[in-house]
Formats: structure tokens, C-alpha cells, sequence
């Protein structure tokens, strides 16, 4: 399969990023936010932002699923894994997202039967194979993991699994990019789209951004080729007085999405009123909950939860993270009270997080060199 | 690293990231794959999405299921 190699190779990098440098105005300050964690994972993993120049500057977003959920959703979560019977399920990231009393890895410690899973699927595997249990299935994830938990709980319903109920927290991207454009502290001048998302979604709805705030915005793939392709897709936007969606990741993203999915997902999910993100609030229509046809296997109807707001601690700044405007090296606990080892804030949790992505990638130093 | 991830500290399924692979086997009848990713590791992966596939086909997969024939 050739879909790795040709989009890391170095020269046609070090040529991409001269025609970057031949984009851009001198004087003029550019910033770009990437929506998705998985861009910002590959820009510090292949050190994309070393070959930039100095006015162009990368903002990270909060397209990592894990760092925007809500300390009470975790409370809500863990509650039902010290339910007597439950097997709770979840992907491996949210097992060290810190609750108010605790991470879902404490209340396995603590007795719980608590195991990860790498899709939905496993999870109803286990359900199965364990009839006398109750196994609920965390689901968290953006609209590219959200159709898998939809399949999920059609083949749940369709095989009369009566022991398999979902915790729903997925999301919807384009909110909070919406809520991001509103805010008044942020200046951005065009997006990097997330690409898998429009997988499912397509380029097509990403079109309000251009349209109604005038910033441009192209949907990119995941190697550093793609990244930086798409950067100069940006740049030579912003260059010509353009304004509009690209598709730079044509090679998988179809413009109207997958069709199928999108039918899927209406199915099973309906939106909810509101929903609270980390650091941004709530968000009007920003998140999925089952549709009426599914009720029966909706945990948060099948058990009893806490279901209270949570303030995120005081030292915390993953919200001015997230909304890009603070780099994770200003964060005042970043590096010293909160590491990976012992997250304070969700954005240093997951790999995919701003702050995990700066301090694995050895960013600590440099930039505190730069301050 | 992060617990429950691969060695390298990335989640998959939290990145919104996707990986391709090799249709092996196909089970019409419940809408499932054989797929086989690049380093050999084999995963059953739910089809329903990507409409019909065959032996050889190469799909995007993202926790278990394939989102777009490549």
C-alpha cells in the first residue's frame, strides 16, 4: 500500500516548506489553527513547525475528544463502574482523565471491572459472552468515531443484547469551531481541516467558515506532507484574497462524505440541546445522545448518575489551551504539577492532547528557553 | 506514554486517526472483514459503511470500522 512513505518524504518537505516561505508576506502574522488532535500529534511528532517560518504560527485546537469532556462526565462514568455487575468498557485514553475523586484507572484499583477495548465492537464481544453482566461501552469521540458506536448499537439491538447499554459523549466538530470564531480573544486566518472527520461528514458543511467569517479553511490528511501542503493551500489563500474550502486530502475525503455513515448516525443519534466542553462551556446542538429507538440501551437512562457540573481545578488552563489562546508552555502547572505521569488537566492526558504533544516531544525546554 | 495506547503514546481512536488495510476475508452474511494492517496485524473490521468489498481491497479503518475504500 502506498500511503505512508511518499507523504514523509524529506526533500519534497524541505520544497514544500520553500514554497510556504515564498507564500507568506513578510511583516504579516499568520495563524492557523488545526482543529484536529491528530494534526497537532503529527506536526510535534515530525517536527512540521521547525520548518515554518517565523511569522506563520500553528494554534492548536480542541479536536482531541478526550480533552474536551467535562470533569462530571468522568464523575458520571465512574459511578457506573462501581456499579455491582458492571463490566465498563472505554479506549485506553479515558481510563487516566482525572474526575473530581479520581480517574476510571483508580476506580479499577479500587475494585471496578474496568477494561479497555479498541472499538465499540469488543465491547458488545464482551456483552455476549458475559449475559449475566451488565457491560457498558464509554463512548467518546468526534464524528469519525461516532459512526462506529452507531453500528454498534444497531447490531446490539438487532441481536437482542439486553446486557449492552452506551455511555454517549460523542461530539460534533463544527460547534465548537463556530463558538471558537464568535469568541472575541482569538484571531485566527484560516483552519486546517480535520480529515477523517470528513470522512464521514465531507468538506461540504465546513463551507459557513469561509462563507459567514471569511476564513478559509482546507481539509488535510495526517502525514507531514499533507500538512504542509495544506498550510500552503492556506497561505496561497490568504495570498490571492481567496476565501473558500480546499480538499487536500482528495485522495480519501469525498466531498459529500460517506452517505451511508451520515444515514447511520441520524438513525441512532439525535442531538443534544446542549452540551458542556471543557474550557468552552456549553455549546448549543455540539453533541449526540440516542435517538428514541435506542433508549434501551442508553446508560445514562438504564442507571443512576451523579449527573453534576464539576469546575475544572483553579491551576488548570487546558480551556485557554484549547481555545488557542495560550501556548501549553504558558500554562502555570504545565511540566512541573501536571506531566503525563500525573495529568492536572485533560489536555495533558491524551497524546493527542496540546500539552501532552508539547511535553513529549521535548518542547518543554525549548520554548521555556524562548519565553 | 499514555496507559491502554501503542508504544509512541498515540490513541487511534482519540486522534481521529485511521489506518489502512488489506481486505483478507469477507463475511457478507454479518457485515464483517478479515483486514490485515500494514505491520501483519490482523483485525475483524465491520464493512456495512464501505458497501461491497472484496479480497484486496484496501480500506480505512478507525475503531473496528472501515469509513472509505481506498
Amino acid at each position: 500500500m502506498k500511503f505512508v512513505d511518499e507523504f514523509r518524504d524529506a526533500e519534497l518537505g524541505q520544497a514544500l516548506a520553500g514554497e510556504i516561505l515564498a507564500a507568506v508576506e513578510p511583516g504579516r502574522e499568520y495563524k492557523v489553527m488545526e482543529v484536529c488532535g491528530g494534526h497537532t500529534h503529527s506536526i510535534y511528532k515530525y517536527g512540521i513547525d521547525d520548518l515554518l517560518p517565523a511569522n506563520v504560527e500553528l494554534v492548536h485546537g480542541p479536536g482531541c475528544p478526550v480533552c474536551v469532556i467535562p470533569m462530571g462526565r468522568v464523575d458520571d462514568a465512574i459511578a457506573v463502574a462501581h456499579e455491582a455487575g458492571v463490566i465498563f468498557t472505554c479506549f485506553g485514553d479515558m481510563l487516566r482523565v482525572p474526575g473530581s475523586d479520581g480517574t476510571l484507572l483508580d476506580a479499577k484499583a479500587a475494585g471496578a471491572d474496568v477494561r479497555i477495548v479498541y472499538s465499540p465492537l469488543d465491547a458488545l464481544r464482551i456483552a455476549k459472552a458475559e449475559p449475566g453482566r451488565e457491560v457498558v461501552f464509554l463512548a467518546i469521540g468526534f464524528e469519525t468515531t461516532a459512526p462506529s458506536t452507531a453500528l454498534t448499537l444497531k447490531r446490539a439491538r438487532a441481536e437482542g443484547v439486553p446486557n449492552f447499554s452506551v455511555i454517549c459523549n460523542h461530539v460534533t466538530i463544527l460547534p465548537p469551531i463556530r463558538a471558537l470564531l464568535e469568541s472575541p480573544d482569538l484571531r485566527l486566518d484560516g483552519f486546517i481541516g480535520p480529515g477523517h472527520v470528513a470522512t464521514i461528514v465531507g468538506a461540504r458543511p465546513f463551507g459557513f467558515i469561509p462563507a459567514r467569517y471569511g476564513k478559509p479553511l482546507v481539509v488535510a490528511g495526517f502525514e507531514p506532507l499533507d500538512i504542509l501542503q495544506a498550510l500552503l493551500m492556506i497561505l496561497r489563500q490568504l495570498r490571492d484574497g481567496r476565501c473558500e474550502v480546499e480538499n487536500q486530502y482528495a485522495r480519501v475525503v469525498p466531498h459529500e462524505g460517506n452517505l451511508r455513515a451520515l444515514e447511520v448516525l441520524s438513525e441512532v443519534f439525535e442531538l443534544r440541546p446542549h452540551f458542556e466542553w471543557r474550557g468552552l462551556g456549553f455549546i448549543s446542538q455540539s453533541a449526540l445522545r440516542l435517538s428514541d429507538a435506542y433508549a434501551g440501551l442508553d446508560a445514562e437512562r438504564r442507571f443512576s448518575m451523579p449527573g453534576v457540573r464539576v469546575a475544572d481545578p483553579k491551576a488548570c488552563q487546558c480551556g485557554e489551551v484549547l481555545k488557542g489562546v495560550i501556548k501549553p508552555f504558558e500554562c502555570k502547572v504545565f511540566g512541573t504539577a501536571c506531566t503525563p505521569e500525573h495529568a492536572i488537566g485533560t489536555c495533558m492526558v491524551s497524546p493527542e492532547g496540546a500539552c501532552a504533544a508539547y511535553y513529549n516531544y521535548g518542547r518543554l525546554a525549548r520554548e521555556r528557553e524562548l519565553v | 506514554m499514555t496507559f491502554g495506547c501503542p508504544p509512541g503514546g498515540h490513541c487511534v481512536t482519540c486522534g481521529d486517526d485511521a489506518t489502512a488495510m488489506r481486505v483478507l476475508r469477507v463475511d457478507d452474511g454479518r457485515g464483517l472483514a478479515l483486514c490485515s494492517d500494514p505491520e501483519g496485524t490482523h483485525r475483524t473490521v465491520e464493512i456495512e459503511l464501505v458497501g461491497p468489498v472484496g479480497r484486496g481491497d484496501d480500506v480505512l479503518v478507525h475503531a473496528g470500522v472501515a469509513l472509505v475504500r481506498l
